[in-house]
């Protein structure tokens, strides 16, 4: 038995380390964006960067990963039914190499978070000057939109292009989840306490708010659609729905 | 070599008047007549027109059922013949321990902890089986949109019972067949540290079982396996049922856990320092103590639940000064820990697996332990990221954020562990090495997408999506019970003395293996296009990934049914073989197959561990 094995060559899990990632990374940049609900506020865009981010930083890992196993799988299985001998290699320790594992995990982890508390404080940025409050009520099974300062009450949310909504959060009977899957904005509408978000959307069209805490029986039919409009038009909803009221 | 002890062939099932004539069937018979004498009690005192009336009798019942089902078993006798001063006698102990008894002995209160093994492989499968079927179900109803196969309130509480059964399958899958059966021999022991407590944590869990099957029965629960507040108010008295099935499951776990960790640290035979230690008995030890940290919030916050419904507290009572952030936090302290406390028996597992199939020593051994007991760790740290949109303590997020993040160093480890143990190895494809490959293909994609879920910009589009659900099965389903499979064919031939059949076993793999894929990949993509969670219907644009979800649900199953045959079939008609089939090193393969009772004649003296492959060694 030799104490030294001999050389062995691994190109072959560098190469095939090499070809997943790119892999991954293509994945990762084309995947999430085709996938994912148009992206109607910076906050959207945000979550989409950031998947994209961190998909490209994973790849290489679970490329490595995965080429190893494969390596394994073609040239480090026992042939034959017999009862494999000892492997020649019986390494129990390499202490450069545990070393910089942990350093290569850990620096990857402090990338992902350095940038992940970077993505969220923008997320969280101020509300700017002059936001537009709407207040969101839940109930089993609907929605309701109010905007202080009008009386108008309205099942369907209507919002301004370019200007930062505030939304003020509250349900009337069990927790609801207000989630604008197009917006990349989610938080619970919670019994006796207000919670809130505020996003600003930057496209026109419409967009699906979906209820993502579990509510009850209907639950799965707790979806509305929204509208984003310019300023304009905005304004002029605004009137009619008053008027109405 | 096949010394059996051979005890004198005295029978000792005569004599010993009824408790010697307690079983399975007496325990039922108990439990249901303590059921209703609870109920009969309840019903006769309480004020049938008061608001939690049906709350309070019901809970009443589960009381009598808990009690009666002890009492039946016989988990009484031996406490209270020692409180009266009759303590057992070893004629006595022996058998409990079922000397002499056959296969009766594992429908009994039986303390061998090898008959507590095979109790937790037999309730493993009823478990996962039970909570199978209702996932064909849910993706069945989910094949085509619209509201076809059961309606949404039969198909929530389907979606509650499937998360918690599937939780309790997985808490057992790993650490009650094999923490019971291997870890006492591995560590040169002749039983567990307190048997008695051995066999009431294993028919404690047949109680909470039954009780949370009974929900099935009872229906009306409809607030997912969470049970958040206040949803759970509205549910009707299944959720007492659920409740208390979760109250008393931690008592089982609780049991069990000090168990382990006693039995570790006392029973070791001479010379099994904690270096030398197998490194499965270090996992099991490790999440047996995390598991002693968490599981009490999980009995308090069900406790509350319980107390809200039927004496008017209001923990969680938004109107009576309550909050339903209290129960998500209680809740999610209990259930980050708890899915270490899965996870880590089955990398261990997984860990011997490598190091005895691959015939290298386990790499980096005190890394392995260093990676475990981080993760065990940081998981009581990182609660609050099940709750990052909930609007509870914003401020929090960052931290939060910083701890899960750091997460992914331990468990990075564990990758470092198998790979380094792996590499250059002469590795022994057979089933728990299959198994293990797969193990490692999802566990990458498992970790990765947790990744994303711990940053909160991309957690405010995914939270409460289906993207979450695809997430942790690929951690449940890829990791963890591949991870037990493996386990499962490892250690079946010390059980039964002979192999799990390869050739099913291999079909198994391939379709559980790929069902995996089809299935939670196409999860990821509803998850991206946006579907949220627990969905009994859903719009168009979900259809096509929906459908292939279910395909390859039925794949998972269909490899699952032909696992079960293999285990069955295998039982009696499986290939021989022999004490240590893998040539391995441990105490466990150095005893009889099957292991006689109390496992050693002469304890062994250790002088090293177990991971020395060696040609003098390994022919044995």
């Amino acid at each position: 038995m030799a104490m030294t094995p001999k050389k062995e060559k691994l190109t072959g899990i560098y190469i095939s380390t090499f070809i997943m990632t790119v892999l991954g990374v293509v994945i990762g940049i084309y995947g999430p964006s085709r996938l994912m609900p148009r992206s109607m506020s910076d906050n959207m865009h945000l979550s989409i960067l950031t998947i994209v981010v961190f998909t490209v930083a994973a790849a290489p890992v679970a490329a490595g990963v995965y080429a190893v196993s494969l390596h394994a799988l073609r040239h480090w299985t026992h042939r034959g039914d017999d009862v494999p001998a000892p492997a020649a290699d019986q390494t129990r320790e390499h202490p450069v190499l545990v070393t910089s594992w942990v350093l290569a995990s850990t620096l990857l982890t402090v990338f992902l978070l350095v940038w992940g508390l970077g993505a969220l404080s923008v997320d969280n940025g101020g509300v700017g000057r002059n936001p537009l409050v709407v207040d969101v009520t839940g109930q089993q099974w609907l929605w309701t939109f109010s905007y202080p300062g009008s009386n108008v009450q309205s099942p369907t949310l209507v919002l301004p292009e370019g200007r930062t909504v505030e939304f003020h959060i509250t349900a009337l009977d069990v927790t609801h989840g207000f989630w604008i899957a197009n917006m990349g904005v989610q938080i619970d509408a919670n019994v006796g306490t207000t919670t809130e978000i505020h996003t600003t959307p930057n496209a026109l069209g419409t967009f699906d708010i979906r209820c993502t805490q579990f509510c009850g029986l209907n639950h799965a039919y707790m979806v509305t659609t929204g509208t984003v409009v310019t300023k304009d038009k905005f304004a002029q909803w605004l009137a009619s729905q008053s008027t109405k009221a | 070599m096949t010394t059996t002890l051979e005890h004198t062939a005295a029978v000792a099932t005569e004599g010993g008047g009824l408790a010697r004539k307690q079983n399975f069937l007496t325990a039922l018979v108990g439990g249901v007549v303590f059921a209703w004498l609870a109920w009969y009690l309840a019903h006769h005192f309480l004020d049938a027109s008061s608001r939690n009336y049906s709350d309070l009798v019901t809970t009443a019942l589960t009381f009598g059922w808990i009690f009666g089902f002890w009492l039946g078993i016989g988990a009484l006798n031996g406490p209270g013949r020692w409180l009266i001063g009759a303590d057992h006698t070893r004629a006595d102990d022996l058998y409990y321990a079922g000397e002499n008894q056959g296969r009766k002995r594992y429908w009994k209160y039986c303390t061998d902890h090898k008959v507590v093994g095979v109790q937790y492989i037999v309730m493993t499968a009823v478990l996962l089986g039970a909570g199978g079927i209702l996932a064909m179900a849910i993706r069945t109803e989910l094949i085509v949109p619209g509201n076809h196969f059961v309606n949404q309130q039969v198909y929530n509480g389907f979606v509650a019972v499937h998360g918690m059964l599937m939780i309790l399958a997985l808490i057992v899958a790993v650490a009650g067949p094999w923490a019971n059966f291997v870890v006492p021999i591995m560590c040169g022991a002749r039983d567990m540290a307190f048997p008695r407590l051995n066999a009431l944590s294993l028919w404690t869990l047949v109680g909470a079982a039954a009780l949370l099957l009974s929900v099935l029965a009872v229906g009306s629960l409809t607030m997912g396996w969470v049970v958040l507040a206040p949803i759970a108010d509205q549910a009707g008295v299944g959720m007492d049922f659920f409740a208390m099935a979760i109250i008393v499951f931690t008592v089982s776990t609780t049991v069990a856990g000090i168990n382990t960790i006693c039995t570790v640290m006392t029973m070791r035979t001479k010379g099994m320092s904690l270096a030398r230690l197998p490194i499965f008995v270090w996992a099991s030890m490790i999440a047996a103590a995390l598991g002693l940290y968490a599981f009490p919030y999980f009995s308090l916050v069900e406790a509350q639940t319980l107390m809200d419904r039927t004496v008017s507290t209001s923990f969680f009572v938004a109107n009576g000064g309550g909050t339903g952030w209290l129960q998500a936090n209680l809740f999610w302290l209990m259930g980050h820990p708890e899915v270490y406390v899965i996870l880590l028996p089955a990398v261990g597992a997984l860990f011997e697996i490598a190091s005895v199939m691959a015939r290298k020593p386990v790499f980096s051994y005190r890394t392995a332990i260093a990676g475990m007991t981080g993760l065990a760790g940081l998981s009581i740290l990182v609660w609050a990221h099940h709750m990052f949109t909930t609007g509870w303590a914003p401020t929090l997020g960052g931290p939060f954020m910083l701890t899960t993040e750091l997460i992914s160093i331990p468990t990075g480890l564990f990758f470092l562990v198998i790979i380094g143990t792996i590499w250059r190895g002469n590795i022994w494809m057979k089933l728990p090495t299959v198994w293990l490959f797969g193990f490692i293909f999802n566990f990458i994609i498992a970790g990765i997408t947790g990744i994303y879920l711990s940053d909160i910009p991309i957690d405010n589009q995914f939270h409460g999506t289906v993207f979450v659900t695809a997430h942790f099965h690929y951690v449940f389903v890829g990791s963890v019970l591949f991870g037990a499979i493996a386990a499962l064919a490892f250690w079946y031939p010390k059980v039964t003395g002979r192999f799990l059949d390869e050739t099913m076993g291999r079909i198994s793999f391939w379709l559980v293996f790929l069902g995996v894929q089809v299935t939670f990949l196409a999860m990821f993509v509803s998850g991206f296009k946006g579907m949220p969670r627990r969905y009994s219907s859903y719009s168009m644009i979900f259809e096509h990934a929906n459908f292939v979800t279910t395909i390859g649900a039925y794949m998972i199953m269909s490899g699952m049914l032909v696992l079960l045959g293999a285990v069955v079939r295998s039982w009696n008609h499986g290939e021989p073989s022999g004490p240590n089939p893998w040539h391995a090193n441990s105490l466990e393969w150095m005893v009889p197959t099957p292991p006689p009772l109390e496992n050693f004649d002469v304890l062994p003296v250790i002088t090293e561990d177990p991971y020395n492959y060696r040609e003098e060694l390994v022919r044995s």
